[in-house]
């Protein structure tokens, strides 16, 4: 795996924060006990499931099972952020002026109102009235949210393709639905790869909001942990930590999906 | 082929100006007829080309290809177009697919042909513009000449019957117009009904059928190659063409 030079730099500034901060706090006369060693069982452990189980398997502590959560909310969100956000690009640009008001009606709501704001509306108003779970209405939330800012994304990506593409396509005899699955949409998503991916970052830190509705996430699960032991320290260094893995994981993978689509240029 | 009746258009730029593209355009095109239009730029020969296979609409008039009124309400317009190929000056490749791709996508998600079926055709319309060996390329890697090549074919895989040209060769090297022009003039020889916009006169003297020469969205002056060499009748066409010559 390459990295480039502006992760490397990120990590080196990341590094001396952190020992900055560790001298802070060893030398300078602040007295902190630190209980690194109680982390590692909150990511795995060996044991039962309680105290009465007597099975010793290697099991996820409360962090590990709050990070599987994030995990699972972030790529079900990003998925129908997806769909929600091609729906929107398209109909943005339709001729048909009901349509076109409708979705910009969607965008300029979703991004004028806070996403906290968002959650609970979902969560409280069309979660009771639907029955969702908070799973559901959680998901649902980052998804709609996240489907606004990528459907500004996907409309800047169609109208970023020269023209002659549709009207080659068109005159090919492709309908208009063809020439935008097979043409258009292959080029425009092409292009917007980076700032997409940016979306997606900020859509796993935003999921940190759902921890609002007792979605136990990882946010969610490191706020119980330090309530029980006040090791605040410690256990928001380890959260911050693993929202970066999932992060920067993400920007890597982008890295190498755009040179590998570099191919054709 | 063609029977184009009365057609009118106008566009109204951004800064609300009215301009008058096409001015009753009247014209009938024969099966396996060549013609050529020529005008000074403005003149609306783009946009009579692109009434033909409605990439644009007219305001008014009819337009009837091989029989069928193609400004009809109930019309499939998808299929028309299968029958009408068109080529641009700016070629309109799908850069993201490879030089075969490019013309087996619309023989197989329109024309509906098997992949199999569908590589044979490409591959021998790819031999006839002489490109075979490029057919793993992507756009990108090729030079304008052999794009509008690869062009050509991807209208040619179609099978249609009517073939439009709009200025193919205008945005290309000088040393690469020919490869391109011989294209054109092997299928018009074979019998394609083809509506060529272009300012390569020799190939209107070589392969046209007639010559229609537009100003200001009107047809002024129509004849053989020969006539406007020899004597153009109006001044308009007489100075377009010593600016040309
Ligand atoms: N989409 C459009 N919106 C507004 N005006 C247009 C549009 N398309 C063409 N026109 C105008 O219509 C007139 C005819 O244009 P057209 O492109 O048909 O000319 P042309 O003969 O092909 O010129 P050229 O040789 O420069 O290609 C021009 O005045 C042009 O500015
Ligand atoms: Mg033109």
């Amino acid at each position: 795996m390459h990295f480039n030079k502006r992760s490397l730099i990120t990590l080196a500034v990341l590094a001396a924060v952190l020992a900055g901060m560790y001298y802070f706090f060893t030398k300078r006369g602040i007295t902190y006990i630190w209980h690194w060693e109680s982390i590692p069982e909150m990511l795995f452990y060996r044991g039962g499931k309680s105290a009465a189980d007597p099975s010793v398997h290697l099991r996820m502590g409360i962090l590990m099972i709050g990070f599987m959560l994030t995990l699972k909310i972030s790529i079900t969100a990003t998925f129908f952020a997806i769909i929600i956000g091609t729906i929107v690009g398209i109909t943005r640009l339709s001729s048909e002026p009901i349509t076109r008001l409708l979705s910009s009606v969607y965008v300029e709501l979703i991004r004028n109102t806070p996403l906290l704001v968002q959650i609970y509306i979902i969560y409280f108003f069309f979660g009771s009235m639907l029955r969702l779970s908070a799973f559901t209405a959680g998901t649902a939330a980052l998804a709609i949210f996240a489907g606004a800012y990528v459907g500004e994304i996907v409309r800047a990506g169609i109208q970023s393709i020269h023209k002659g593409q549709m009207e080659a396509s068109r005159s090919l005899g492709m309908s208009y639905a063809q020439a935008m699955r097979h043409v258009i949409l292959p080029q425009a998503f092409k292009r917007i790869i980076p700032p997409l991916a940016g979306q997606f970052i900020s859509l796993i830190k935003d999921s940190s909001l759902v921890s609002v509705i007792a979605l136990a996430d990882l946010m969610f699960q490191g706020q119980q942990a330090v309530a029980r032991t006040y090791y605040a320290f410690e256990i928001y260094f380890t959260v911050a930590a693993l929202y970066l893995v999932l992060t920067f994981t993400l920007s890597i993978a982008t890295q190498f999906i755009e040179r590998r689509l570099a191919i054709s240029d | 082929m063609i029977k184009a009746e009365h057609l009118f258009k106008t566009f109204t730029t951004p800064d609300h100006r009215e301009v008058k593209a096409l001015v009753d355009v009247s014209i009938e095109i024969e099966k396996g007829e060549v013609v050529v239009v020529i005008g000074p730029s403005g003149s609306g020969k783009s946009t009579f080309l692109r009434c033909l296979n409605r990439l644009e609409d007219i305001d008014s008039g009819r337009l009837l290809i091989d029989g069928i009124d193609i400004y009809a309400k109930k019309i499939d317009l998808n299929k028309v177009r299968e029958e009408i190929g068109m080529v641009f000056q700016h070629f309109n490749l799908f850069p993201h697919k490879t030089v075969l791709e490019n013309v087996l996508l619309a023989q197989i998600i329109v024309r509906k042909r098997n992949r199999q079926e569908a590589t044979e055709i490409a591959r021998s319309l790819l031999e006839k513009v002489g490109i075979l060996e490029k057919e793993n390329a992507y756009p990108a890697q090729l030079s304008g000449g052999q794009q509008q090549r690869v062009a050509i074919a991807r209208s040619l895989a179609m099978h249609p019957k009517i073939m439009l040209f709009d200025e193919a060769t205008s945005a290309l090297d000088p040393e690469m117009i020919g490869e391109v022009l011989e294209v054109m003039k092997k299928l018009a020889r074979e019998g394609m009904t083809m509506v060529v916009v272009t300012h390569e006169m020799g190939f209107a003297r070589e392969v046209s059928d007639r010559v229609i020469f537009m100003e200001d969205g009107k047809i002024v002056e129509e004849g053989t190659a020969e006539h406007f060499f020899t004597n153009p009748t109006s001044e308009r066409t007489k100075l377009f063409l010593s600016q040309i010559l």
